[in-house]
């Protein structure tokens, strides 16, 4: 199904106010993104290039710099998040689940939100049967966390055309790849619809950091702008902003302290809510009934 | 071997500390690459691209702006380091020793620690024999350095499936291709077993200036930053911070003084030790016995 074909084009400003509980004017919610990055690929990043360029396999330099992330900088990145005491929601490939078992012990822990992120760390279009990279997904978190994942967020954000009909097929309440607005909004399937909720490529360290090449500092300068503004449009109507890190990029030394310093900022406001996915969905669905 | 055949997933946060001498805090250790770029070959890194982005040969404007690492850059750093009486790991092509002997000699006369660096500046998945020229490299090391290297770094870190059992099998003991710990840690081989130390692509300045683009002045802010995070963490458990630096970037008049004040701030802390592989490597057998 094309894009438009799921949801009809619809103008922010010209929709009935959305509200939360307790008159909180909004919601953020943390995305920490755990991965395993298979040797034998291609790595999906990479920070250094090869003398001379070119691809050589296997690259051993760059599946390490993301193995750190695993090994050591997504403990201190869980240090920041529970001095916090934000839930997070862990968008975890499912074959990271058995591999960082650690990993994922600390976040069933403190009882983040588990979501779908595909089985490995491999582009949805290039995934052989879809359908079944989505089970497979779904089985491990089920295994390990004890239920169902309800949200789904592609591998680099990346779907297929029939993408959302498989998720709902399979269970799934929410998807975070239409980063098209900052209300939740549904999306129509072959079945029933599925809810897009508000992910960012804007506040998202891959894109800051990977691919535009920010100072480590622009983390915390873009939230706060982000933030502010957000907060000023939802005097009108509740708006919906997230957060996203990797462990191999903002859990670097060097980083950490401004996505502490950003989470420091907003966590003072006493009317804004740091809500899981299935926070947000559970209101959003409750908002209709 | 895949890296996981290798060494098992481990959480840091899962091991028992490792600590420092004297209750130090963090072994500063700084590497100082040295390569040889072929002329008759496209250049290992760019400055300039040709305009419309052709690749030309022979690529002269990239050569001689690398070359001028060598003939200038370089004697920063050892002005650098004298004054701060540092003996870095010097990484190095082992061809450098005879196309740019000066430059060998005068780190060797500083007793810095020679680093297998490969034979040149290529990815280690085009050499024809991988062995051979291991240990060519290593030989012309230790006749030109009197000690045969005990660690090795890759060309841009790289290496095949089988490049860390034939480092093993010529002697080699430590690597820094793998930058996936704060720790040292162990790694098995088809030749026994081969530590890795924590070199970096953070504090590096090929990732930062040449494909992050960078101001020279990040260099600075970004080693600030990692020392005053792993300084805190230094407290717990022993850190380790690498800084890797290339005359031909950071040996430039305008970087050379962001490079100056990371040293100028470190050493205003207590327990900071700057120490080379070689060092680091014996603390490491040593003390992860002890814990």
């Amino acid at each position: 199904m094309l894009p438009t074909e799921r949801l009809d084009f619809s103008a922010i400003a010209h929709r009935p106010k959305l509200t939360l509980p307790d008159g909180a004017r909004l919601a953020v919610w943390v995305i920490v993104n755990v991965e395993e990055w298979d040797p034998a690929q291609p790595m999906p990043r990479t920070v250094l290039t090869p003398p001379a360029g070119g691809a050589p396999m296997p690259d051993i330099p760059n599946w390490a710099w993301h193995e750190y992330g695993n090994r050591v900088g997504f403990w201190r990145m869980l240090e920041v998040i529970d001095e916090h005491g934000v839930r997070a929601v862990l968008a975890v490939n499912g074959s990271a689940i058995g591999r960082y078992e650690p990993i994922a012990r600390a976040a069933l822990e403190r009882g983040w939100e588990f979501i779908g992120h595909g089985f490995t760390q491999k582009n949805m279009q290039n995934v052989a049967d879809e359908r079944d990279d989505i089970r497979k997904t779904t089985a491990a978190i089920c295994d390990f966390a004890g239920k169902n994942p309800r949200g789904w967020l592609g591998p680099g954000l990346t779907e297929t055309w029939e993408t959302p009909d498989l998720l709902v097929d399979e269970g799934y309440e929410y998807v975070c790849d239409w980063v098209l607005d900052d209300e939740p909004v549904l999306l129509k399937t072959r079945t029933k619809p599925i809810v897009s909720i508000p992910y960012t490529q804007e506040c998202n360290d891959v894109a800051m950091m990977l691919i535009q090449h920010h100072k480590a500092g622009e983390y915390y300068d873009r939230a706060i702008d982000q933030f502010e503004q957000l907060y000023r449009d939802a005097a009108r109507s509740t708006r919906i902003m997230a957060l996203v890190v990797h462990p191999y990029i903002m859990g670097a030394p060097h980083r950490l302290k401004y996505f502490r310093a950003a989470l420091a900022h907003i966590r003072a406001y006493r009317d804004v809510l740091f809500w899981t996915g299935e926070e947000i969905l559970d209101w959003f669905k409750g908002r209709e009934a | 071997m895949i890296p996981r055949d290798r060494c098992a997933y481990s959480a840091i946060v899962d091991r028992p500390p490792l600590f420092l001498p004297n209750r130090a805090r963090i072994v500063v250790w700084t590497i100082v690459n040295l390569e040889f770029w072929d002329i008759s070959r496209p250049m290992a890194r760019q400055v300039l691209p040709a305009p419309t982005g052709q690749v030309l040969l022979p690529d002269v404007p990239n050569w001689a702006w690398h070359e001028y690492g060598m003939r200038v850059g370089v004697w920063r750093f050892f002005e650098l380091f004298a004054r701060l009486a540092i003996r870095p790991t010097l990484s190095i092509n082992a061809r450098v020793c005879e196309e740019y002997e000066r430059v060998a000699r005068a780190a060797r006369e500083a007793g810095w620690e020679f680093m297998g660096h490969a034979w040149e500046q290529m990815p280690i998945h085009k050499v024809e024999d991988q062995f051979a020229m291991i240990n060519q490299s290593l030989g012309v090391l230790e006749r030109f350095a009197g000690r045969r290297p005990v660690g090795w770094l890759g060309p841009g870190l790289t290496e095949t499936e089988d490049t860390p059992d034939l480092l093993a099998a010529a002697g080699v003991k430590y690597i820094g291709d793998w930058v996936y710990d704060d720790e040292p840690t162990e790694i098995r081989t088809a030749h026994g077993p081969l530590i890795t130390l924590p070199y970096t692509v953070e504090l590096n300045d090929i990732p930062m200036m040449l494909v992050q683009h960078h101001e020279s002045a990040y260099f600075t802010q970004r080693c600030i930053d990692s020392f005053e995070r792993l300084y805190t963490e230094g407290a717990e458990r022993a850190k380790i911070m690498a800084i890797a630096i290339h005359p031909y970037i950071s040996g430039q008049p305008h970087r050379i003084k962001y490079l100056e004040t990371i040293y100028e701030h470190v050493n205003r802390y207590a327990g900071v030790l700057h120490w080379n592989g070689a060092e680091i490597l014996d603390w490491f057998m040593a003390a992860r016995g002890n814990r």
